[in-house]
């Protein structure tokens, strides 16, 4: 990377009458593959470089950016981002939360290099990973599998002194369609994520292959034996994976400040949180075993940073504490309005995209329950260990949750699969029914979508097993 | 010839001299400029120019791809992609890019929207315009969106070609209340005849309507679709219309060629034609691109091919690739003999929707699945709008909600919004009876 570009973008945006201004270049290593009913579709590499300026003038914000790395184009990147600033003509003009300078390094090691990986060897796991699917005493009509890894290396700098360069590998495989069929029915595998922070050490890590036979094992026994449930109210356990979606789309979503300030209201929406509505932080929203945590910082995880795209440092997020409404997710222009400061949640998926407050990590953070104490207790109720269908209103408290691997609970016992067993409920009655917490956590990846054009971020999201007492489900 | 057609062909060359089969470099030089704004005010101008190369390289049945961004380095680059091809797998499946010379349709790209450097008077016209609906005390936002883009096309297959691409699209949503909202949209791929105060006005309406809103019931419902939703469901339609979802079971059209899939008010086209936001004069293969019946009276007609599926299918491409996936381009759901006012007097007891989100399916194959009505949902009695509601989930299975449908309005309107009106279309008001609605619990 030219960083002497990105250094003289940034004097040149100085040399402007503002506020603010950031520069930033992203070198990026992409690899892609698909693999469509067994056969390589495509491997496409692509070595993608850019800069941005994003500049803060008369109390409005430009951003522009080119893959032309010259200093004319850096001159003109930022004669277009000072001028889109200026145009804004806000009357409520925008302020940047204070924040100190940084100058640091950092980066994530990989154990096995991804780019020193054969690209052979590659092919040959996920040909393997799709031998496995297709070795289990089921018939799979169809499976896809997909690859995706990214260097990216960042470097950072803005007016106040920032200087920050990084390196971050990532490594993502998803199975979609996986499509099992017996006796003329057919259930599927619509998706499933496997993400990591790191180098090709995690292919091995995630036993990719064990799993996905357990998934086809599974969807071949629903089909079998699944018998449907009686609806009505009864208990429901949640398994890590939808722990984890419950704790995204209804904690994480709506404690995103500009969601809640009405920056995303025309695409993703904005939040049941506002001011002068009846939650806000302090409101209770789930019971006191209800602690969720947004954290970029956890080693290895899919949405791990240590700065953000505003050059803040990463910390843990307590977002709702013991069922209570704590901490918003933050970059530094909702944090000004809001009187706070930014909790580094800013993230921007290239250099032609503007950074905007996003989560990392989000998860349940764990009890002291353990998974026998979390069953025992059950009565009549349905166990959720995956989903399928899933969706939020775009204010995030009208949602639904459909079981892709589900068992009926009698008297604390695992009986038969549940199909698609759908629990359809509001945020508040889903949170405030959560009465026991287990130990142990575990984390599935995905990719978070915001933004327009949409900027699909790595994210892990997670939590131990979960009780909700008397919800319906049908 | 212009310099930056001889460039692409000079990479077409470079790979075919290595000794690659099949060589095909597009080059997009793309300059796109976007208003975001909320609160009634811009939150930031954002401003993006893109020069990129395309390349996709195949031997021996292995393809191979990438994008060129450093055009100091255009030389390495290919040498690097064909080492890639020669590990990579072969696929027996592969089908070879589309083959001859072609005569495109001159483009018609329109200038201005290339010239127009900050377009946010638009965002103002469109506020003022549901200020005039709504009152002044409303909150609004949404996004200006505009697109130049010129593309040079070399296929070592015989296509060559230009073309030039503009596109601008305005989205605003309009707030009386918290929970009482209207969204409208404006695409056009020119300036001349673009109103953004249509959407404004559109966004305005319904939100006026929307006033109180009670939570809904479930239920069985008569539906009418406003244009931007059913421009959502014309996206699921063509998204499983693609051979290569048929061909991983993610489709309900899988063994439907030549069967009935919805009544015979039903005809479904793809046309990337010239108003559109999507237009274009050939796809990513070089195959020129034309209007493609999909449902004709009920009936599918085609899956969407480029060379590879087309072959696998036993038919010729439809001009659809996507070298990987081919999907449609602008769809259109032929008008039908109803008017919008006709509509409403047909459904006695119903619903009127007017956007949505987030659709998801439980299974791709049956197609259940579900989708959240957001902004204006109405309780229609006796053709009248009775009520407000709000908290609603259509839950129900795609092929379904094909089957039945009833009516088609006259009226249609061009929609494009985010991901969830994709990819953009032709869209009319839609009924469809008996389907169900549910509320959470």
């Amino acid at each position: 990377m030219e960083k002497d570009i990105v250094d003289y973008c940034l004097e040149y945006a100085r040399s402007k009458k503002i506020e603010y201004a950031e520069a930033r270049g992203v070198d990026t290593n992409v690899e892609n593959m698909v693999l469509k009913n067994g056969l390589l579709d495509a491997y496409a590499v692509t070595i993608d470089s850019g800069l941005c300026v994003r500049i803060l003038a008369d109390g409005g914000l430009g951003f522009a950016s080119s893959n032309k790395w010259t200093k004319q184009e850096a001159e003109k990147i930022v004669n277009i981002a000072y001028k889109l600033a200026k145009n804004s003509k806000r009357k409520d003009k925008i302020k940047f939360a204070e924040e100190k300078a940084v100058k640091t390094k950092w980066d994530v090691k990989q154990k096995k290099k991804i780019e020193d990986t054969p690209p052979e060897d590659k092919i040959k796991r996920l040909l393997e990973v799709d031998k496995t699917i297709m070795s289990q005493k089921a018939t799979v009509a169809a499976r896809m599998l997909t690859y995706l890894t990214m260097l990216a290396e960042k470097y950072f700098v803005n007016s106040e002194g920032s200087v920050i360069s990084s390196f971050v590998p990532k490594i993502e495989v998803m199975p979609i369609g996986v499509t099992v069929v017996e006796g003329g029915k057919m259930e599927q595998l619509t998706h499933k994520w496997y993400g990591y922070t790191g180098g090709w050490e995690a292919f091995e890590a995630w036993k990719i292959d064990e799993d996905l036979a357990r998934e086809v094992q599974v969807l071949h026994r629903l089909l079998k034996e699944g018998k449907a449930i009686k609806p009505g109210k009864m208990d429901l356990v949640c398994g890590p994976e939808v722990t984890g979606i419950a704790c995204h789309e209804s904690c994480g979503h709506p404690m995103e400040a500009d969601r809640i300030l009405g920056r995303e209201m025309s695409q993703a929406g904005r939040s049941f949180i506002y001011q002068g509505g009846p939650y806000w932080i302090g409101t209770r929203i789930g019971s006191d075993k209800v602690t969720i945590i947004d954290d970029p910082a956890i080693e290895h995880s899919y949405g791990y940073y240590l700065y953000d795209d505003e050059g803040i440092k990463a910390r843990p997020r307590y977002l709702y504490k013991n069922g209570i409404i704590n901490e918003f997710l933050h970059n530094r222009e909702t944090a000004a309005k809001l009187g706070t400061r930014s909790n580094g949640a800013s993230r921007s998926m290239n250099y032609d995209r503007e950074a905007i407050v996003r989560m990392a990590n989000t998860y349940l953070q764990p009890g002291d329950m353990n998974e026998k104490e979390i069953f025992e207790d059950v009565k009549y109720g349905v166990y959720m260990h995956s989903f399928t269908e899933w969706n939020i209103d775009d204010v995030r408290f009208n949602q639904r949750y459909v079981g892709r691997e589900a068992y009926l609970i009698e008297n604390g016992e695992l009986k038969t699969p549940v199909p698609r067993s759908t629990i359809e409920t509001t945020t508040l009655t889903f949170w405030m029914a959560v009465d026991a917490v287990s130990k142990k956590i575990g984390y599935v990846s995905a990719s978070c979508g915001k933004g327009d054009p949409m900027q699909g971020a790595p994210v892990d999201t997670g939590g131990p097993m979960m009780r909700l007492r008397g919800v319906y489900i049908k | 010839m212009s310099e930056n057609m001889a460039k692409t062909e000079d990479i077409v060359k470079k790979g075919k001299a290595l000794g690659a089969d099949e060589v095909i470099a597009t080059t997009v030089f793309g300059k796109y400029r976007q208003s975001r704004f909320s609160n009634n005010q811009i939150d930031i101008g954002v401003a993006w120019d893109d020069y990129t190369t395309n390349v996709l390289l195949t031997w021996k049945k292995r393809v191979v791809a990438t994008q060129i961004k450093n055009f100091q380095k255009v030389t390495p680059t290919v040498e690097q992609l064909f080492k890639l091809a020669k590990v990579s797998k072969e696929n027996p499946m592969y089908g070879g890019l589309v083959q001859g010379k072609f005569q495109y349709t001159k483009p018609m790209a329109d200038t201005a929207i290339r010239d127009l450097e900050d377009p946010s008077e638009y965002i103002y016209e469109a506020i003022e315009a549901a200020k005039r609906k709504l009152g002044k005390n409303i909150d609004s936002g949404g996004i200006l969106f505009t697109k130049y883009e010129q593309i040079f096309l070399a296929s070592s297959e015989g296509p060559k070609g230009q073309d030039e691409r503009s596109a601008i699209e305005l989205s605003i949503r309009a707030f009386a209340q918290r929970d009482e909202s209207g969204h409208g949209v404006e695409c056009n791929s020119s300036l001349k005849g673009f109103n953004p105060a249509k959407a404004g006005e559109k966004a305005g309406e319904i939100a006026k309507l929307a006033k109180n809103p009670k939570a809904g019931k479930t239920g069985k419902y008569d539906i009418i679709f406003d244009p931007l939703f059913s421009g959502s469901l014309l996206g699921a339609y063509g998204f499983m219309g693609s051979a290569f979802f048929v061909l991983t079971k993610m489709s309900v059209f899988v063994d439907k060629i030549g069967k009935k899939v919805g009544p015979e008010i039903v005809t479904i086209r793809d046309n990337p034609g010239k108003y559109s936001v999507n237009n274009r004069v050939f796809d990513d293969e070089g195959a020129p691109v034309k209007e493609t019946v999909f449902i004709e009276k009920g009936v599918l007609k085609t899956y969407f091919h480029n060379t590879s599926t087309a072959k696998i299918f036993k038919t010729q491409t439809t001009g659809h690739a996507g070298i990987v996936q081919p999907m449609p381009w602008n769809l259109e759901m032929d008008a039908g003999n109803m008017s919008k006012d006709e509509m409403f007097k047909d459904v006695k007891k119903g619903l009127y929707l007017t956007n949505t989100w987030y659709t998801r399916f439980q299974n791709y194959a049956t197609g259940d699945f579900s989708t959240i009505p957001r902004d204006g949902v109405f309780l229609i009695e006796n053709g009248e709008i009775k009520e407000s509601w709000k908290a609603i989930r259509l839950s129900d299975n795609i092929q379904n909600l094909l089957t039945n449908i009833s009516g088609i309005s006259k009226e249609r309107q061009h929609v494009h919004w985010w991901l969830e009106a994709e990819p953009p279309s032709l869209s009319p008001y839609v009924l469809a009876k008996n389907i169900q609605i549910t509320r959470p619990e």
